[in-house]
């Protein structure tokens, strides 16, 4: 018999992730194998890491509205895993490109939003990164 | 001198104003004579009464007397009055002199003679007449059957009766000579004085022309145009001379014109509508088929070419929306529904979508009240009108800024009072045309703006919204300088219970990640029972553009016992798999945001084909009033991401168990699918 798992509340922090969506996923799973939920996660890996690629390019040509519209293809599958601070900083980013501040109210001013978003994908970056690392080791524990 | 003027041979009264009347002075013996009447008839008498008093068309008869001593006084000249007065067979002219001290009149001397006598002979015509008749006229005039020409004396009795009077009128000559042309008239005209008004303005103004209807003899109208002319002879005014047209065939021809204007534009419009309509439909699929072709790998030259089949589609579904929504409008068949409507959502969201089109340069502003009202009303038809003028704002602003400002200046015990206005500081509109502006087909061409692309029907379209939602519409100049502004009005019912206006509390919106209950596992276990029962048989599209996405919904719906799932990347891609597999879908789950063809404007393409089949959208929007915008653009329900199983299991069961009932919108509670469920039989559900 396999030592007992770790569970993901061992692991994770609820202000990182929404345990209540991650579970979904991981209830998928079949029972002896991760195989589903690993695919999902490590998909939306490399999925970040492409977008925050985009996002950098976007950023260098000032193009606001792709960055928008990148902020919101991210937020919708952070969201879907339950990766609560990435999913709400790919909110700002999405706000923030449409001329808009957090509270969605207009915010005409084009260099301040671009000084925003600069601020805004660093720290989702940040927030990605903490949250890769420790669901990367909570999958660890399969290998 | 009293007695001089006492004894004087020709007839003679002297007569004083007083007021507005005249008063009988004096009367001379010759005329008591000639007249046989005594002083006592006279003296101190009204002159008016006194002469005509007798006479049953009295007030006919004064008027060419008056006429005749108002000019003699405002002269200061003699004035000749013929057939003033009648003593058994001998008519009497008055000769008018005014006496004046200074400016003041001291009284009006009327000297008495026999005028020739006038006597009216068979043919019509008078032998010996005062009134200058050619004998060759005369007989011209008698054979005229179109018109009815005949004269009148100065108080209005006929003289002379043509053919075409008889026929016409349907008096015979010797019936009618001699009587009073107001037998022709109406009772209510004669009580008004229709006709004494159009002796006395004829002698003021030469001529007077009237339409309007006149009787026969038999009682039965006809619609007349008719022209009275004062005759005079040597300066004398000695009658009038009268021509009746009969325009009763040309007033029916105007009714039957009116009829059928009325008619064809009736047809106009239903043809309009029908034709828009129709022609919606496959302006849908080309639209899609061209968003898929631009999907595809494409040369420089072939995708400028479908861009511009793109574009200039888009236009024209533009243009044969606003022209089904006009043909509506006019054919008084637009029906407006009533719901809640969330004004500052939607005003929040038009903003947003025109903030992506303005000019660069340009800054929008929203200044909404605060604590505007959730009320009752069409919330489809407010976006409508906000869209166009909003939208209108957008397109016409070069520079400066947009301000949109949502108040409720006027409120009742059942309803609010919303003003919207638009302030932009565009080129504004011309003085002139501003009255236009609303009218249909309008578009409005200065030189130094290139006509716009529509119909020109858009303001129009707006005007009549506005009406039917119980408000206007209107515009102004910009008084800070360049611009316009755009206002309207609407009137929404107050929400009648609190409760209607509140979100559902199973709903997504409030709580996306809501983990079911102790009490609920119980329930959904059975609900999971119920769902794999059906899952089998059921097929399902979901829509999604995020790779991550599709994997777990299509996970949690493989849990769930689905096997048949189809996934489309975008909207373009879902509207052409449906278009090649057609309908067999039993549920679609549909993504708002995605690129190519987002989620709406594949609802309204799948809608538009005909189709009723189920559609779920999923999306992460945290806004207020886009679940009930998703609920306008054809969509049944709606699912908060990220997507929560249980909910996700009430939906499908909810929507799935009634799959067989057409679909409709429904914001209701999802909480009681199971009872929609009784009908599956038990083997599925157990199995």
């Amino acid at each position: 018999m396999a030592p007992a798992e770790a569970q993901p509340d061992d692991i994770l922090d609820s202000s990182l992730v929404d345990l209540n969506t991650f579970n979904q996923i991981l209830e998928m799973d079949e029972p002896d194998d991760h195989e589903f939920s690993t695919s999902i996660v490590f998909g939306f890996f490399e999925q970040a890491q492409e977008t925050f690629d985009s996002m950098d390019a976007a950023l260098k040509e000032k193009d606001l509205e792709t960055l928008s519209s990148l902020g919101h293809f991210l937020k919708g599958s952070s969201a879907t895993i339950g990766l609560t601070k990435v999913r709400d900083g790919c909110e700002h980013i999405q706000r923030y490109g449409k001329l808009e501040n957090i509270d969605g109210s207009p915010e005409p001013d084009e260099d301040l939003c671009l000084e925003r978003l600069t601020e805004a994908i660093s720290t989702v970056k940040k927030d990605y990164e903490e949250v890769e690392t420790v669901l990367r080791k909570y999958y660890e524990q399969f290998d | 001198m009293s007695e001089i003027l006492d004894f004087l041979p020709v007839p003679t009264l002297v007569v004083q104003p007083l007021g507005d009347s005249y008063r009988i002075q004096r009367a001379s013996s010759g005329l008591l004579q000639a007249w046989d009447r005594t002083r006592e008839d006279l003296v101190d008498k009204d002159l008016f009464v006194a002469l005509y008093q007798a006479s049953r068309t009295a007030r006919f008869d004064r008027i060419p007397l008056a006429y005749a001593i108002e000019t003699a006084v405002a002269s200061r000249a003699l004035r000749l009055c013929h057939a003033a007065y009648i003593s058994g067979d001998d008519t009497w002219t008055a000769r008018i002199t005014p006496v004046h001290k200074e400016d003041d009149l001291l009284c009006l001397l009327l000297q008495w003679e026999k005028a020739e006598l006038h006597v009216a002979v068979p043919d019509g015509g008078m032998s010996q007449s005062w009134l200058p008749i050619d004998d060759a006229f005369r007989i011209l005039v008698h054979a005229v059957k179109d018109y009815a020409i005949f004269l009148l004396d100065t108080r209005g009795n006929v003289v002379t009766w043509n053919t075409g009077a008889e026929l016409n009128k349907g008096y015979k000559k010797e019936e009618i000579i001699g009587k009073h042309f107001s037998v022709f008239y109406s009772e209510e005209d004669l009580q008004r004085g229709k006709p004494d008004r159009a002796l006395e303005r004829c002698l003021r103004e030469g001529r007077v022309e009237d339409e309007g209807w006149r009787y026969r003899k038999d009682g039965s109208r006809f619609w007349a145009n008719v022209v009275i002319t004062a005759i005079y002879r040597n300066d004398i005014h000695v009658g009038f001379g009268k021509v009746t047209r009969n325009l009763n065939e040309r007033k029916e021809n105007e009714l039957r014109l009116v009829a059928a204007y009325e008619e064809s534009s009736r047809l106009k419009n239903d043809f309009l509508a029908n034709i828009s309509h129709e022609i919606r439909t496959p302006m849908h699929g080309m639209l899609s088929a061209c968003s898929l072709l631009l999907d595809t790998e494409l040369s420089e030259e072939q995708r400028e070419t479908a861009n511009l089949i793109d574009e200039s589609g888009r236009v024209l579904l533009q243009v044969i929306n606003d022209i089904l929504d006009y043909s509506k409008l006019a054919a008084g068949r637009f029906s407006v529904q009533s719901d809640v409507v969330d004004i500052a959502g939607i005003i929040t969201s038009v903003t947003r979508s025109v903030r992506t089109t303005l000019q660069p340069g340009v800054s929008m502003h929203l200044d909404l009240a605060p604590g505007l009202p959730k009320a009752m009303g069409d919330p489809i038809r407010y976006r409508q009108i906000a869209e166009n003028i909003i939208g209108n704002a957008g397109k016409f602003t070069e520079k400066g800024s947009i301000t949109v400002q949502v108040s409720v200046p006027a409120e009742d015990e059942t309803t609010h009072t919303l003003l919207t206005k638009v302030i932009d500081t565009g080129h504004g509109v011309p003085e002139d045309a501003a009255a236009k502006l609303f009218e249909p087909f309008t578009q409005l061409d200065t030189t130094y703006q290139k006509r716009r692309q529509g119909t020109g029907l858009g303001l129009s379209i707006s005007k009549s919204l506005c009406e039917l939602l119980g408000g206007d519409i209107g515009y102004e100049h910009n008084p800070e300088g360049q611009g316009s502004i755009f206002w309207f009005s609407v009137k929404l019912d107050k929400v009648k219970s609190p409760a209607t206006a509140t979100t559902d509390p199973t709903h997504g919106v409030d709580e996306p990640s809501r983990s079911p209950s102790k009490s609920q596992s119980g329930d959904a276990a059975v609900q999971l029972n119920l769902l794999r029962g059906i899952a089998r048989t059921k097929r399902i599209l979901a829509v999604e553009d995020n790779i991550i996405n599709q994997k777990v919904l299509v996970g949690m719906l493989h849990g769930f016992g689905f096997e048949d799932i189809t996934v489309a990347g975008d909207g373009s891609q879902a509207v052409s798999i449906l278009a090649s597999e057609g309908h067999v879908f039993d549920l679609i789950f549909m993504d708002i945001s995605m690129p190519v063809m987002n989620g709406y404007e594949a609802t309204v393409w799948i809608r538009s084909s005909g189709s009723s089949v189920p559609i779920i959208a999923m999306t992460a929007y945290a806004l207020k009033g886009d679940r009930e915008f998703c609920l306008e653009k054809g969509v049944d329900d709606y699912i908060a991401k990220p997507v929560n199983r249980q909910l996700l299991m009430q939906k499908l069961l909810k929507w799935l168990c009634r799959s067989d009932s057409p679909a409709h919108v429904n914001g209701e509670s999802t909480e009681e699918p199971a009872i929609d469920c009784q009908a599956i039989p038990q083997e599925l559900v157990e199995a």
